[in-house]
């Protein structure tokens, strides 16, 4: 939707409050804000909490806009820091899911004793700064009322709390519930995956089970009269900060020990010889490096990051997807330790991307929709999708050249049949299931769609890399 | 109208917080219960008349 006469454009993941919504203005991320919203916003920007937050960089840069007219029906506009890519809850490894909760209450701890709170606690409040994770919902703060309990807090459960529980307790990736449900995994299905002593583990039992317990009791109580009684009972905001501790204290310990995977050891196990590593390495950061810097390069099957690494030297922001999501935490919490800021690591199978989600299908974004890109790296990858996933190889070179625009770069890997890790593959399938897939045939098809610039045979003489701009 | 309300945070979600902020916590969800309890039977005389 966009304002005539504005240039603005609504952010179709932002109309659940109606005290202030997102737009978009060119590259610029505006919020405005209603009349009370506008004097929430004053009384928090004279806190002493956020600033600090600010500062620290917790939570998304914001300052006032006094020189834009202020569209009509609100009565203030806020700039935001743009994220360089937006990405969602269900695309996080575990500790990443995890260092996201534990940033929303560090600042929820922060908002309490300065007299605010957040008016939600949804996974959704967060984005990310490559391996750093930052609160981007400056809108969800608002003056805290002595006597009640955080309003985000069954928010926090659906949305982050239990899609660790599933992670630390059970073993089991959260991704694909979060994927199916916008609004998170309900209290009443954990209790039927927490039976028996499961509901011992930590932060089950009241939680969990308590939670839906005390739904199911109060079902039909108004959250107004619950929020009286409440408060005639003495709840107050030192409980509130007991509560935001305790839940602190109860995701820290929500550890997930990765799984031994396949992926894991796959770079030292892949069977690239050190002469063939060192040749591909050489070919990928001189293949960045031949162009103009790009804004937004995608490492697609990152793997351990090898080569997300090197196209951060040549791009403003990587994105490196791969679908086993124990490598992806591997290499977040290698970013993390680093102090990355410009590679983001995100769990995802290239066979079945984000679609869009939530309200119209557009609420979440689908990945083909955000992921336009500059800079492409298809490293041992082609393989995987037209052998294992059986699609078709002109579909691949299609999807391929479909993530730039006019100009953008392709780093591509084929992976000849002769290849054993193409022989591997192959060896499940009947024989001459995919007559097509030769390097010849991939190199036309690469051709029709864009001007291939460089092209090397690795040394061990079953695999070849091109260098190809799109639309060349 | 409560302006931090544009969510329904979930009665029984409201209540839960007591409980999971400890000791002190669970003597005002008890409290809360208790009052509840009083109110009912304070009611019945005169919901039978």
């Amino acid at each position: 939707m966009a304002y005539p006469d504005t240039g603005l454009r609504a952010e179709p993941a932002s109309f659940r409050d109606p005290a202030n919504r997102v737009y978009h203005h060119g590259d610029e991320v505006l919020r405005v804000l209603d009349e009370r919203a506008a004097a929430e916003w004053r009384a928090l920007a004279a806190s002493d909490f956020f600033p600090a937050l600010l500062a620290e960089g917790r939570v998304c840069g914001t300052e006032p806009v006094e020189t834009a007219p202020v569209p009509e029906g609100w009565a203030a506009v806020l700039r935001h820091e743009r994220i360089p890519f937006v990405s969602h809850p269900y695309e996080w490894s575990h500790t990443m899911l995890r260092d996201a909760a534990l940033l929303h209450l560090q600042i929820l701890r922060a908002a309490l004793p300065a007299g605010f709170t957040t008016k939600d606690g949804s996974a959704y409040n967060l984005q990310w700064r490559g391996a750093q994770p930052v609160f981007i919902d400056v809108g969800s703060f608002t003056p805290v009322r002595d006597g009640e309990p955080w309003a985000g807090y069954r928010q926090f459960c659906q949305t982050l709390l239990y899609p660790l529980l599933l992670g630390a307790h059970l073993g089991l990736d959260f991704q694909p519930w979060l994927r199916s449900r916008v609004d998170g995994i309900e209290p009443d299905e954990m209790r039927r995956l927490f039976a028996g002593v499961r509901r011992l583990r930590p932060g089950v039992f009241t939680h969990v089970h308590l939670h839906d317990a005390m739904q199911r009791r109060n079902a039909r109580a108004s959250t107004a009269d619950v929020r009286t009684q409440l408060r005639a009972a003495g709840y107050s905001r030192e409980l509130a900060l007991a509560t935001v501790r305790g839940l602190e204290r109860l995701v820290g310990r929500l550890d997930r020990q990765p799984p031994a995977s396949h992926w894991i050891d796959y770079q030292r196990t892949c069977g690239y010889s050190a002469a063939d590593r060192a040749a591909k390495e050489s070919f990928v950061a001189g293949s960045l490096a031949a162009g103009p810097r790009a804004r937004l390069a995608l490492d697609l099957g990152a793997n351990d990051g090898r080569y997300a690494r090197l196209a951060a030297d040549h791009a403003d922001y990587v994105v490196a997807v791969e679908q086993d999501p124990a490598v992806v935490d591997r290499l977040y919490r290698a970013l993390r330790a680093e102090g990355e800021r410009h590679i983001l690591p995100l769990v995802m199978d290239l066979a079945d991307p984000s679609p869009g989600g939530g309200w119209r299908g557009v609420e979440r974004a689908a990945f083909a929709d955000r992921a336009r890109a500059d800079a492409v790296l298809a490293l041992a990858v082609v393989h995987h999708l037209a052998i294992g996933r059986n699609v078709p190889l002109p579909e691949v070179v299609d999807w391929l050249a479909g993530f730039g625009a006019p100009g953008a770069r392709l780093v591509v890997e084929f992976v000849h049949p002769e290849d054993p890790m193409a022989l591997r593959l192959l060896a499940n399938k009947p024989d001459g299931l995919f007559p097509d897939y030769r390097r010849d045939e991939f190199e036309r098809l690469l051709g029709t769609r864009c001007r291939i610039e460089n092209r090397l045979d690795l040394p061990s003489g079953t695999r070849t890399l091109y260098r190809a701009v799109v639309g060349g | 109208m409560n302006h931090l309300a544009y969510l329904d945070a979930g009665s029984g979600s409201l209540i839960v917080q007591a409980v999971v902020g400890g000791v002190a916590g669970v003597a005002v969800a008890a409290k809360l219960y208790w009052r509840r309890l009083v109110d009912r039977f304070r009611k019945q005389p005169t919901d039978q008349h």
